[in-house]
C-alpha cells in the first residue's frame, strides 16, 4: 500500500497528465508483451482481448524499481509471453494504462511485486548525528549512506483535510482551510483543482520550488559546507535540481535588479538545535505545492529545519506572500531518513509520458 | 535545428502561475473584422488592485482602473486617452494557459467595437 501511494504520489508529481482515479477500478488480463524495468517507474505491457474480441494493448505501472528489488523482485519473474491477470486503477481520461494493486501470473497463481513487511520496519532511535562545533548534522555522517526520504505529509496545508495523495481536495469546500487565500488565489486555487492540476508546472519537468521541494518521492540531501558557507540540498525528484543556502552571514534579501528564481535566494543561521533559513527572490513560474495554490514574487519564506534523532527531520515553513494570502501562514510536516541508501538516479524527461510509454 | 526545436519548447512551457491578470498583453480591438487597431496592456497585481498602463512608450496610458470579478473572470478596464475615454469589459478564458486571452467589447467615446488580447 505504502507503495502503491509513493508510486501515484510520483505519477502526480512528475507527470501530471497521466494520474490515476484511486476511485475507480480495472482488471486486466492477458499475455504480456514488454516490460521495462526502468527509473522511476516499472511497467508491464500486456495485450488484453475485450468481449468482442478485440485486442488492445494496456501499460500498467508496477513501482518504483528500486523499491521492488529492495522486495527482492527482479524482472526476470516475469517473461514475455506469460499471461497475467492484474488489477489496478486506471489512468484518468481515456488512456489505457493503469497503476496495479495486484499482478498474478496465471500459470502459477503466484501474486508478484508484493511488498516486503521488512521494509515497514522503522529504523532503531539513536540522537542526532553533530559536528565537532556541537550543532546539529542535518547531512550523512561520513562513513556511512543515507538521505531524506518520505515526508508525513503530501501536500502544504495550514490545516489537515481530507486530500488525495495527489493533492486534489476531497471536498473543494474545504479550499479556505488549505490556506488563507485572497479571493483571486482562492478562485485561481479551485480552479487548478477543479480541472485535475492538469497545468502543474512540475508535469512539464519545471522544478519544484518552496515547501513543495521537501515533499517530493524521490528523497533530497543536505550537503553541509561550513567551510564554504554554505548548505546545498540536492533534489532527488524534481529532475535532480540542487539549490544553495548561504550560511556565511550575508544579509537576507534580494535587490530588485536580481533575477527570480524557482528556489529563490536562501540565507540561513543556526539558533540552537534549528536551521532557520529565510528566503526571497521567487519567481511565478512553478506551483509551491501539488495542490495548486498561487504565490507571487513577493513570497517569503521562512523555514526552520531540526532533527531531533537520526531518523526523522522536522520541517516547518511560515509563508508571507501579501499579494496571495490575507496573512502570513504555517505549515510543517516531519521527513524520515533512508538509512544505508543514496538518493536514485531520477531525471523527469524520461519518464513514461515522455519516452517509451508514446 | 534540435536547438530551435529544443529552445521552442521551452519558451512554450514557461509560464507565469500568479496573479492571471499580471504580464503583457497583445492584441487588438476594432469597430469590424477589417479595421483593427493594434494594443498592448502591461498589467501588474499589487496585492490590493491591478494597475497598469496601454501601449507602452512615448504615447502610453496610465490606466485608471482594473476591475476584475474572479466568480466568473470578468475583466473591466478603464483609462483616459487623449481622444477619449476607453471601457473595454471582457472575460478571461482559459486561465491555466500562459496565452490565456481577454475577449470582449471595447468602448471609445461613442464608438463600440470589440477586442481580444493575448497573454504574451
Amino acid at each position: 500500500m505504502r507503495r502503491f501511494l509513493l508510486a501515484v504520489l510520483s505519477s502526480a508529481l512528475v507527470c501530471a497528465q497521466v494520474s490515476y482515479d484511486s476511485g475507480r477500478k480495472v482488471v486486466l488480463a492477458g499475455p504480456v508483451t514488454r516490460i521495462e524495468w526502468a527509473n522511476p517507474n516499472a511497467y508491464v505491457f500486456l495485450n488484453v482481448k475485450d468481449a468482442a474480441g478485440t485486442i488492445a494493448n494496456w501499460a500498467v505501472q508496477i513501482g518504483n524499481p528500486l523499491d521492488l528489488e529492495h522486495d527482492g523482485w527482479k524482472s526476470s519473474v516475469l517473461h514475455i509471453g506469460d499471461v497475467v491477470s492484474i488489477e489496478g486503477n486506471p489512468a484518468r481520461g481515456s488512456s489505457r494504462r493503469a497503476f496495479a494493486t495486484s499482478v498474478v501470473l496465471v500459470r502459477t497463481g503466484a501474486k508478484l511485486f508484493t511488498a516486503s513487511a521488512k521494509r515497514a520496519v522503522k529504523p532503531p532511535a539513536q540522537p542526532a548525528p553533530r559536528w565537532p562545533d556541537g550543532h546539529v548534522r542535518l547531512g550523512v555522517v561520513p562513513g556511512t549512506k543515507g538521505y531524506w526520504g518520505a515526508s508525513s505529509a503530501t501536500t502544504l496545508m495550514e490545516t489537515a483535510v481530507p486530500i488525495t495523495p495527489e493533492g486534489l481536495l476531497v471536498n473543494l469546500s474545504d479550499a479556505d482551510k488549505v490556506a488563507p487565500l485572497q479571493p483571486w488565489a482562492k478562485a485561481v486555487f479551485e480552479y487548478r483543482q477543479r480541472t485535475l492540476l492538469k497545468d502543474d508546472p512540475l508535469g512539464r519537468c519545471l522544478p519544484p520550488g518552496g515547501p513543495r521541494q521537501f515533499q517530493t518521492p524521490h528523497g533530497f540531501q543536505f550537503i553541509e559546507q561550513p567551510e564554504l558557507g554554505r548548505i546545498l540540498v540536492l533534489l532527488g525528484g524534481g529532475d535532480r535540481n540542487w539549490r544553495v543556502i548561504y550560511t556565511d552571514g550575508r544579509p537576507v534579501g534580494q535587490k530588485d535588479e536580481d533575477v527570480r528564481t524557482y528556489y529563490g535566494t536562501s540565507v540561513g543561521h543556526w539558533g540552537k538545535d534549528t536551521l532557520v533559513v529565510d528566503s526571497v527572490g521567487f519567481n511565478e513560474r512553478f506551483w509551491m505545492s501539488s495542490n495548486g495554490l498561487p504565490h507571487t514574487e513577493a513570497l517569503h519564506l521562512t523555514e526552520r529545519f531540526s532533527r531531533p534523532d537520526l531518523n526523522t527531520l522536522k520541517y516547518q515553513v511560515n509563508i508571507d506572500d501579501p499579494r496571495a494570502y490575507t496573512r502570513p501562514w504555517n505549515a510543517g510536516w516531519t521527513i524520515a531518513w533512508v538509512p544505508g541508501e543514496e538518493i536514485q538516479e531520477y531525471f523527469c524527461e524520461e519518464n513514461a509520458e515522455s519516452t517509451f510509454l508514446r | 535545428m534540435r536547438k530551435l526545436a529544443g529552445l521552442l519548447f521551452a519558451v512554450t512551457v514557461i509560464a507565469q502561475q500568479g496573479h492571471p491578470l499580471t504580464g503583457t498583453w497583445n492584441g487588438d480591438w476594432g469597430l469590424n473584422s477589417t479595421e483593427r487597431t493594434q494594443i498592448t496592456f502591461v498589467l501588474n497585481w499589487d496585492g490590493k488592485n491591478v494597475t497598469g498602463i496601454m501601449n507602452p512608450g512615448p504615447d502610453s496610458v496610465p490606466l485608471a482602473s482594473v476591475f476584475v470579478d474572479v466568480t466568473n473572470w470578468t475583466v473591466r478596464i478603464e483609462a483616459d486617452a487623449k481622444d477619449g475615454h476607453i471601457s473595454a469589459e471582457g472575460k478571461l478564458d482559459d486561465l491555466g494557459s500562459y496565452h490565456r486571452t481577454i475577449v470582449g467589447t471595447w468602448r471609445k467615446g461613442t464608438a463600440k467595437g470589440d477586442f481580444k488580447i493575448t497573454r504574451d
